[in-house]
């Protein structure tokens, strides 16, 4: 009834409408605003900062310093490692060193510029090969923050029976977010006594436990309220601005707004990482593989955030969806001075599949086999054994991606600058080895409807209307018997972050188990009798609240930290993509002409919005590969960082292999990042085609196009 | 300070505005018109899309002492009280919309191509949004709205 069908999307009228309520446009009585100072230094110590101009500009009501901090001058996803501000040292420029309240933006915006701080610069630490040998420590333990390792089988014996092996190294790029709404939230006390902070955010109940951390008040003191949130893809996943607008409410008892603009976002959001790969990757004469051997060493700049997810996702995935009989990952990690790296769609995977794409093309070549056929030979299919040593039992849809494009694929016109590239990817659906939950409830309300309490950030990716549409499929109820009370730490149990495309598998499946128990509630009192569910609500609700749990933690184990073996992820979504692009080798620049998308997506509870997703992705893979590149105080704002606009997109086939998961509800697994994952790889392998020149480093904009073509012709 | 008067979503209207002030901060601080967004602030994302004399302009590239004795409109003008515009209603049907930030400036730029040509093509539809940035749809979806909608 409702799920697999496209449901328009419920914040869609007052979003066309321009009354979506993001944070940014929120005002209330007495409202201030704060602006943060930032470091313009990769690496300095503070020698003496000078306010006092700054304090005595009419309009200032405060400045605020790590002083000032009551609680944890520290927050991070694993390690609070990141410093709200500074306190003796600066590690990347755009740390935030001081914050300004006033009266208005424009008089914060001025003070700030008054303020005077005295560095002591220190020699930065650049890149991750100079931060594992440099005597620059960057922090007190060392400039190495984790190292993680997956092994199978005898990578030794693999080799001896290659008969084809490939060695090259790949390196990919830092990037940004660039969500169109930059970081905003308003902070306040409420009568209670307690602060509110109202935020674009992707996770309520982690920034409710930083929050409170930070103010040294109990949790249930705490609210945290999502706006209308102008996109995340990971980058509103870490503490953004909750910590200082919830400060300033703190310290002023007055509301507080802070809102970056687009080049304080820039400096201060969490980037991709930037990953260096050498890959060693055998085959027999039939196209077998027969080992992986992968070295990944990562930047993650200052701050920890989600740097060990990366660089552990990256290993658990570095073969890319294949079976591989031997296989030996070593994947670190380390601080260095540059822009904090942390999540952003895909998690390493999008980098790991640029190089283990790349490296099924140069075997294919050396073998002489079709660049399908040798994915096909090597598929991951049901009952094979992953890098990790999980058996896959259900839901590998991944043959039959590969099927999808196969048609196109042998009836492609290899013609004058045209090319055709292949990119396959596999991703774990939610967090990597760790227990994962997420809960919700329901209730009935008087008025004789049923009341939704989600937890679940909708960033723009179209939850609220998954989740909905599983709950009234399972409920067997019109939407208008439906109210979805959401984003706000007050009313809603924890869902986890909506990362790791995880939101409508292990919320949607908590979903269902909440429906569930209240679909044989209503049983028992007689709505398949006839009974009006609005009578059986009022009775319910007369008679005390009742409430409808449901929860779901995907079965997983935790890893090996020597060998990496175990169930990380309790299922995987699969992808291929076929790209067409056309080189233009005067301008040495790269148009990308046509995507077929094929994605096993378990089952597509919403076709229309699961597209959508896919071509957000495609869009998102076309800057990784062609254009996004972010070098630290150069990329300032949107006129030196570019991403890709409308004249930039292909026309795109979208293909749905729904080979459903026993977990997930009603057999969904994600879609959010696998959209992203495999595109970068296919533009690479179809510029090869293309232009006869492989590029080894993103993104392959015209000036690395260029040496490419100028390399080939020496 | 500078008297101005200009017509705004069909009404004659009148303020006062600094020199410095732009049409952006105008429209949202003493207007409370909050569909225009600000994405960059320096006219590259187009999310603060408005029409002045009926042409698309960046609303925070333009000085607010420009709209003296101009046509303003913007994404209010679209819908009159429940009733929204054919273009709104195809980017609901499309799935045009997803985190919705870069949508009112968007249907901007739509609604001022549909206004000069009845039947675009996609190339000119895309040419028609390309001052307006989207990191979520890809744009094939809001590309497919403005086709329907230019069918009706």
């Amino acid at each position: 009834m409702f799920v697999g069908k496209d449901i328009e999307r419920l914040d869609a009228l007052e979003k066309v409408m321009g009354r979506g309520v993001f944070a940014g446009d929120l005002t209330m009585e007495g409202m201030l605003f704060g602006v943060l100072i930032r470091s313009d230094k990769f690496h300095a110590k503070i020698r003496s900062i000078d306010a006092v101009d700054a304090l005595s500009t009419p309009g200032v009501v405060r400045i605020l310093t790590h002083r000032d901090i009551p609680g944890r001058n520290g927050f991070g996803i694993i390690k609070k490692d990141q410093p709200y501000f500074a306190e003796e040292h600066v590690r990347f420029p755009g740390e935030p060193v001081l914050m300004v309240i006033a009266l208005s933006e424009r008089i914060a915006r001025e003070a700030a510029s008054k303020v005077r701080i005295e560095w002591e610069e220190i020699a930065p630490v650049l890149d991750p090969f100079e931060a594992a040998n440099s005597k620059v420590s960057i922090h007190k333990g060392g400039n190495l923050l984790c190292h993680k390792r997956v092994l199978k089988g005898d990578v030794n014996r693999g080799k001896e029976e290659s008969d084809v092996i490939v060695e090259r190294t790949y390196s990919t790029q830092r990037a940004d977010h660039v969500f169109l709404e930059c970081e905003a939230g308003i902070g306040y006390p409420d009568p209670s006594g307690r602060i509110v902070v109202i935020s674009s955010t992707q996770n309520i109940h982690y920034k409710q436990k930083e929050v409170s951390q930070l103010l040294a008040l109990p949790e249930d003191k705490i609210r945290i309220i999502q706006a209308a949130t102008g996109g995340g893809f990971g980058g509103k996943l870490d503490v953004t601005v909750e910590g200082y607008a919830a400060l300033g409410a703190f310290y002023t008892n007055r509301p507080v707004m802070v809102r970056y603009t687009r080049e304080e976002s820039m400096l201060a959001n969490t980037k991709r990482h930037p990953l260096y790969m050498s890959y060693r990757t055998g085959a027999k004469k039939d196209g077998m593989l027969t080992f992986v051997e992968a070295k990944i060493v990562g930047d993650t700049g200052a701050y920890a955030s989600y740097g060990e997810v990366v660089a552990l996702r990256a290993a658990v995935h570095a073969t890319g969806p294949y079976q591989v009989p031997n296989v030996h990952v070593e994947s670190s990690m380390y601080f260095t001075n540059n822009p904090v790296c942390g999540a952003m769609r895909g998690f390493g995977i999008p980098q790991t599949a640029f190089a283990h794409e790349s490296q099924m093309d140069l075997l294919a070549e050396g073998l002489n086999m079709d660049l399908l056929e040798i994915r096909k030979i090597n598929a991951l299919r049901k009952g094979s054994t992953t890098a990790t040593g999980q058996v896959l039992s259900h839901s590998v849809g991944f043959y039959d991606t590969l099927k999808c494009v196969e048609p196109a694929w042998k009836s492609r016109n290899k013609k004058d600058n045209k090319g055709f590239g292949l990119g396959c990817m596999f991703y774990g659906i939610g967090n990597t080895g760790v227990p994962n939950p997420s809960g919700c409830h329901l209730t009935l309300n008087p008025e004789g409807k049923v009341t939704f309490h989600l937890g679940a950030c909708d960033i723009g990716q179209g939850s609220d209307t998954a989740l909905t549409q599983i709950l009234l499929e399972t409920l067997g109820i019109e939407k208008d018997s439906l109210e979805l009370l959401k984003g706000d730490s007050d009313i809603t149990r924890d869902a986890g972050s909506s990362s790791a495309s995880r939101q409508t598998y292990i919320t949607g499946r908590a979903v269902y188990e909440a429906g569930k128990k209240l679909r044989s509630y209503l049983e028992e009192k007689g709505i398949k009798k006839g009974r009006p569910l609005r009578e059986i609500c009022g009775e319910a609700s007369r008679g005390g609240r009742i409430v409808f749990e449901g929860y779901f933690d995907p079965p997983t184990t935790s890893l090996d930290p020597d060998t990496g073996r175990g169930v990380p992820y309790a299922t995987y979504a699969f992808a291929t993509h076929m790209t067409e692009v056309e080189v233009d080798r005067s301008t040495h620049t790269c148009k990308v002409k046509k995507v077929h998308a094929a994605h096993d997506v378990g089952k597509a509870i919403n076709p229309s919005s699961t597209r959508g997703q896919i071509y957000g992705g495609i869009a998102m893979g076309i800057g990784l590969a062609l254009m996004e590149e972010f070098i630290p105080l150069k990329s300032r704002s949107l006129y030196t960082y570019y991403i890709p606009t409308s004249m930039d997109m292909p026309s795109v086939e979208t293909y749905l292999v729904e080979d459903e998961e026993p977990t997930g509800p009603y057999g969904a697994k994600g879609v959010g990042e696998p959209a992203l994952i495999p595109q970068a790889a296919s533009i690479m392998n179809a510029i090869k085609d293309a232009a006869g020149v492989r590029g080894y480093e993103l993104p392959c904009n015209f000036e690395r196009l260029c040496l490419l073509a100028q390399r080939d012709k020496k | 300070m500078h008297r101005i008067s200009f017509n705004l979503n069909g009404e004659t209207t009148e303020t006062e505005v600094e020199d410095y002030s732009t049409l952006m901060e105008m429209l949202r601080e003493k207007f409370s018109l909050l569909s225009l967004k600000e994405g960059c602030g320096i006219g590259e994302c187009g999310a603060c899309t408005v029409l002045l004399n009926e042409k698309p302009v960046y609303a925070c590239l333009t000085l607010a002492v420009k709209a003296d004795g101009c046509d303003i409109k913007t994404a209010e003008y679209l819908s009159k009280g429940s009733e929204i515009h054919p273009l709104q209603k195809s980017f609901i049907k499309a799935g045009a919309v997803q985190c919705g930030y870069c949508t009112p400036g968007m249907l901007m730029s739509a609604y001022a191509l549909l206004k000069n040509e009845e039947k675009p093509t996609d190339e000119m539809i895309r040419e028609g949004i390309s001052g307006n940035l989207c990191r979520c749809t890809g744009y094939i979806q809001i590309v497919e709205a403005v086709r329907d909608a230019a069918k009706i």
